[in-house]
């Protein structure tokens, strides 16, 4: 006996207001990207600090479809003597993907090489941030999970961060703010979604400290002309600005409502 | 588990709370804290739940339908027969580290282990209600699988309790797509999976899922959804899984003490009769909330008229 399957569909509930473009359709006619954004728009950005009730810091943030929760322990002491360092602290990132944030369902176990590569990425960008000689051989634990995936995971893995450390306390000498950048048609897009990223679009993600525009974090795992490179850098940067002020505002609200609670 | 110690003063100050019917937060022995119930939150499952329990507790269960293969079991023809025409659940329940500090690494393996398998025994079990023969799509080949994932957000004890009330909700929000099954001769048959958001069913037997009630045996009484204080100075727990009938699907006693006959009954009446208001007052929840998305699914479609003139 033979069973033919005819029409599987998967994901009917579009992730993300898409119909399916091919690769030349990424930027329609009238200049807009298959989720209704201009390509300088960032997607639709929603974040809240002090979201749960057990970690020191905590922070949650939506940026358009992709949902993460960032959680900050410490600093503390040392789990692991191995890990402790004489003259810092140690900060340890744990990244876990819930399995239904994908389209299609995969449960990732927590040594996920792609998720531990995300992992050590953060750690390495918040290492000279955060001012570890204050606290030394103790250990600052960051825990981030994706509930939904619909792109840019390393850039909502740092901002989160960010959030939830400042939630937490713990000396900064700046924000994190970070954001991707992508070249379709030659010309340069920010922000990319899902559909962008699997279609082969150049990625750059970009951390970038607002006060002095320095560059904590570069990452470009594709082909680019490099006289794009300028153009798309520069592009990044703009978003990270902008999501500086949405990251600073959420933060600033939340000490004006905690300054209301010890008023009353 | 979580905070890991508690002080001989403090577990004398809850034990004798617990004997004059009162706790630390104000509750009476067999009160609940506030249920906060959303459903429909992550667009990319068939239907998903988040439950809040009070200040703490927080579990997002996402449900995940996908055709697969019928399990085939070979070392039973009886067995084997039932299964080939039976969907299929598959649990599995997570602790994420940003939960608490005591989840990360390895460290919630075995809790996790522990948790998923008393979900998947109280689902996959007749005692479940789910209808799995429904999810069959073509006897001996092809069924829905229904993946069930839970996901503990935040920790302030009665985890059990709130991850069979998440999942039962999830259930309720899951849509499966139509499917049409065409023979055509020669023994070919082959069967189209509708496209349509509206051609979607309800998994059958959603309401008839069980919710669980954990008693936790503290002195000589006992009380329910306990804090994480409170579950340490529990001598044992009893696990009573409740269906909307009132009829007990499952009982678990864990934890190191040891139950006496005449409370064991007691515990086990007290567990049905909460566990049967609780699904009422989900089952409220659950519909009020349908209501208010319908309503504004009403009211979206209004026309305005041109240029809003009217």
């Amino acid at each position: 006996m033979i069973y033919v399957v005819r029409a599987v569909t998967e994901n009917r509930r579009c992730c993300s207001r898409t119909f399916q473009m091919s690769r030349q359709e990424l930027i329609g006619p009238q200049g807009l990207r298959n989720d209704g954004r201009r390509v300088n728009e960032l997607r639709d950005m929603k974040c809240k600090t002090s979201v749960l009730s057990q970690a020191d810091g905590s922070a949650y943030i939506e940026q358009g479809n992709t949902k993460c929760l960032a959680a900050v322990y410490g600093p503390r002491e040392a789990r692991m003597k191995a890990q402790i360092l004489h003259n810092r602290a140690n900060i340890n990132v744990e990244i876990s993907l819930a399995p239904f944030s994908m389209s299609e369902r995969k449960k990732r176990s927590k040594s996920d090489k792609r998720i531990l590569e995300i992992a050590s990425a953060v750690k390495q960008t918040f290492e000279p941030i955060i001012m570890t000689e204050l606290f030394a051989r103790s250990q600052i634990d960051i825990y981030l999970q994706i509930l939904q995936f619909d792109g840019g995971i390393v850039q909502i893995c740092i901002n989160a961060a960010t959030l939830a450390l400042i939630d937490a306390g713990i000396p900064m000498k700046d924000y994190v703010c970070a954001c991707s950048a992508g070249c379709i048609n030659d010309e340069p897009v920010l922000d990319l979604n899902n559909i962008e990223e699997t279609n082969n679009v150049p990625e750059l993600t970009v951390a970038l400290l607002p006060k002095t525009d320095k560059i904590t974090l570069l990452q470009m795992e594709s082909r680019l002309h490099v006289d794009k490179f300028q153009p798309v850098m520069e592009m990044a940067a703009i978003g990270c600005k902008e999501i500086h002020t949405i990251l600073d505002k959420a933060v600033r609200e939340n000490v004006k409502d905690l300054l209301k609670k010890v008023s009353i | 588990m979580p905070p890991t110690l508690i002080s001989p003063s403090e577990n004398d100050y809850i034990i004798r709370g617990v004997d004059s019917n009162i706790r630390a937060d104000g509750r009476g022995r067999l009160d609940y804290r506030q249920v906060i119930l959303e459903t429909g939150l992550i667009t990319q499952a068939s239907g998903s739940a988040r439950c809040r329990l009070g200040e703490g507790t927080d579990v997002l269960v996402g449900v995940k339908v996908e055709f697969g293969a019928v399990e085939l079991d070979g070392a039973d023809e009886d067995v084997a027969e039932i299964k080939a025409k039976r969907g299929r659940v598959i649990c599995n329940v997570e602790c994420s580290p940003i939960a608490s500090q005591q989840f990360a690494g390895r460290g919630a393996d075995d809790f996790n282990n522990e948790l998923t398998q008393m979900l998947d025994r109280v689902l996959n079990g007749p005692q479940s209600g789910l209808n799995l023969e429904k999810l069959c799509i073509i006897p001996g080949q092809h069924c829905w699988i229904v993946y069930i994932d839970a996901i503990v957000l935040d920790y302030a004890g009665n985890i059990l309790d709130t991850i069979f009330m998440t999942t039962r909700a999830a259930l309720y929000s899951t849509r499966i797509p139509k499917t049409i099954i065409q023979e055509r001769g020669d023994g070919e048959i082959e069967f189209d999976i509708l496209d349509d958001v509206e051609e979607c069913e309800r998994i059958e037997g959603w309401d008839k899922v069980p919710v669980a009630i954990t008693l936790n045996k503290i002195g000589s009484r006992h009380i329910v959804d306990a804090t994480p204080l409170e579950e340490l100075t529990t001598e044992a727990k009893l696990l009573v899984t409740v269906n909307k009938d009132g009829k007990v699907c499952g009982l678990q006693k864990s934890g190191g003490g040891s139950i006496e006959p005449s409370l064991l009954i007691d515990m086990v009446q007290t567990g049905r009769s909460l566990g049967q208001s609780l699904i009422q007052s989900l089952d409220e929840m659950l519909q009020r909330e349908e209501n208010d998305i319908n309503l504004k699914r009403a009211q979206k479609e209004r026309k305005l008229g041109f240029f809003a003139a009217t």
